[in-house]
């Protein structure tokens, strides 16, 4: 099967600091693909370079068989390709289901002249919009505080509404960059049962954590340690590996 | 008064959802203005055409001029872009001088000729405020639809977290050259309308000064709300004219009045509006 991103031989360097060399790894389309490591790694700087928030010194990054190097972040992004963030980003003025609307921007097309006479086609698309976002918020458990301004909200259902919006969406590659860090262990829990109801439904999830916990729910992790893949496979395996453990535990 | 608080607002309301719904900080907005002034004043006054073709050739204008400054300053952000603007509004100010034979410099353009609607000319104030409230109503509007549709909401994605709007698909940049451009027409519309009222321009009202007066409408009203830019520069425009009952030390007294202001109504006029109308809903 076709990988659905591969990061081919990818490098990147901050004035002389090597902080990946020549990672290569592959996420295949559908199921949950781990990436860990401790802090340090090189995590946030690979993640920021597959979704396009920094461009890599060497190799490429190949997505869907179309090398995507080159292409910005919106470019990315309607080609299916969606982050959230470490620090969860949602629009903080906006409520929850203005975020959650914000977030179908990708599948309505009018124009800034049609919505400013305020055409039949864009009101259309804002009904449309809202009952995408209805439908969301139903679905991530966000009816409640649908109408709360979302930089009002805790941590935890501040990365729900991120998650939500990325979702609604329709990603096809959604990458989670450290999507546990705030949450208590139920969140946790909730968390982690709702990106395997997401891989269920034919998403493809690249969770990128340094909580072993959580990465439970993927089926192949790469382990990442100063800027190099160590080791890679289903968490039973990599737990033994003494790299792993070293890398972890310190020697 | 009443209607410089409709002239104002027009293009106040430009500077106003620039900074409220975009996050960027325009300190060009006399520029286009002063565009919009100079066209309608040039067109009907030394080529003798009709005055509509006045406000067409100033919000063309304005609007190409923006789209070519805006491309290049619109990648800064925050300070830096607010410092461009300036920056903008200054060189505007010396070309609006310098270029005496397009805007008569020192001495302006006079005689320009009043507005006339279906054989109705609006040569008294009264006249001209009942067609330009209805000219700023469409303007806000059109504003109002904005708000509420697709775009709008990317506006307001992009001024409240710009790295989580470009990951939902917005083109942070070319929206924000966009709004740029929609602001810099809205402004040569105000300048137009300026100059058909008061029928003689000239660069004492395109200085840097009345950039600041427009960011001023736009913070003292309270960016993020529409009505707000409106009491905003009611603001500006009666409140220095009403001071001067007080005698000499009158803009001493405007500038308290604008520290009050900015210190208790965070959220400008509008703001306040908001949340007293909230809480009298809830009572």
């Amino acid at each position: 099967m076709a990988a659905l991103l591969e990061v081919r031989d990818v490098a990147r360097s901050f004035r002389g600091l090597h902080v990946l060399r020549e990672v290569s790894f592959e996420v295949p389309e559908g199921g949950i693909v781990g990436l860990i490591g401790p802090n340090g790694a090189g995590k946030s700087t690979l993640f920021n370079i597959v979704s396009g928030f920094l461009s890599a010194d060497r190799g490429r990054v190949i997505y869907a068989g179309t090398d995507i190097s080159d292409r910005s972040v919106p470019q990315r992004s309607y080609a299916g390709l969606v982050r959230t963030f470490q620090t969860p980003q949602v629009f903080p003025h906006l409520t929850v289901i203005e975020n959650l609307m914000a977030g179908c921007y990708k599948h309505t097309t009018t124009g800034v002249v049609a919505n400013l006479f305020g055409s039949r086609a864009s009101r259309a698309e804002v009904r449309r919009m809202r009952a995408e976002a209805d439908a969301a918020c139903d679905k991530f458990g966000l009816t409640t505080i649908r109408d709360r301004p979302a930089g009002k909200l805790p941590g935890g259902q501040q990365r729900l509404v991120e998650l939500a919006r990325a979702v609604v969406g329709k990603p096809r590659l959604l990458c989670l960059d450290e999507p546990s860090s705030g949450l208590n262990t139920g969140e946790v829990a909730g968390l982690m049962a709702a990106l395997e109801r997401l891989a269920a439904e034919g998403i493809t999830i690249l969770l990128v954590s340094h909580d072993m916990d959580l990465v439970k729910v993927a089926s192949v992790i790469h382990v990442l340690c100063f800027g190099e893949i160590i080791a890679r496979g289903p968490l039973g395996e990599i737990r033994h590996d003494p790299r792993v453990r070293e890398a972890y535990l310190g020697a | 008064m009443l209607v410089f608080t409709a002239l104002y607002s027009i293009a106040g309301l430009g500077v106003a959802f620039l900074l409220g719904q975009c996050g960027i900080v325009s300190l060009a907005q006399s520029v286009f203005f002063g565009i919009g002034a100079y066209s309608s004043a040039y067109c009907t006054t030394h080529w003798g055409w009709i005055a509509p073709t006045g406000f067409v050739v100033g919000i063309v204008a304005s609007a190409v001029i923006a789209f070519a400054v805006g491309w290049p300053i619109l990648r800064l952000s925050g300070y830096f872009l607010a410092l461009a603007t300036l920056a903008l509004a200054m060189i505007g100010q010396v070309l609006f001088l310098e270029w005496d034979w397009l805007t008569g410099g020192t001495l302006g353009i006079g005689g320009i000729p009043k507005l006339s609607l279906f054989g109705f000319e609006l040569r008294t104030p009264q006249r001209f405020y009942y067609f330009v409230w209805p000219v700023a109503a469409l303007v806000l509007w059109l504003y109002a639809n904005l708000l509420g549709a697709r775009n709008g909401f990317a506006m307001r994605a992009m001024r409240d977290a710009p790295a989580a709007a470009a990951v939902l698909g917005v083109d942070t940049h070319v929206l924000k050259v966009k709004m740029f451009v929609a602001s810099a027409m809205l402004g040569s519309l105000g300048g137009s309308l300026f100059a058909h009222y008061v029928s003689f321009v000239s660069v004492d009202s395109f200085t840097v000064d009345r950039a600041i007066h427009f960011l001023l409408i736009a913070v003292l009203g309270g960016a993020k709300t529409i009505v707000g830019t409106v009491l905003g520069s009611a603001f500006v425009t009666v409140m220095p004219h009403w001071l001067t009952g007080f005698g000499d030390f009158h803009p001493l007294l405007f500038a308290a009045c604008l520290i009050a202001a900015v210190m208790f109504l965070p959220d400008g006029f509008g703001g306040a509006l908001q949340r007293a109308l909230r809480r009298q809903g809830q009572a």
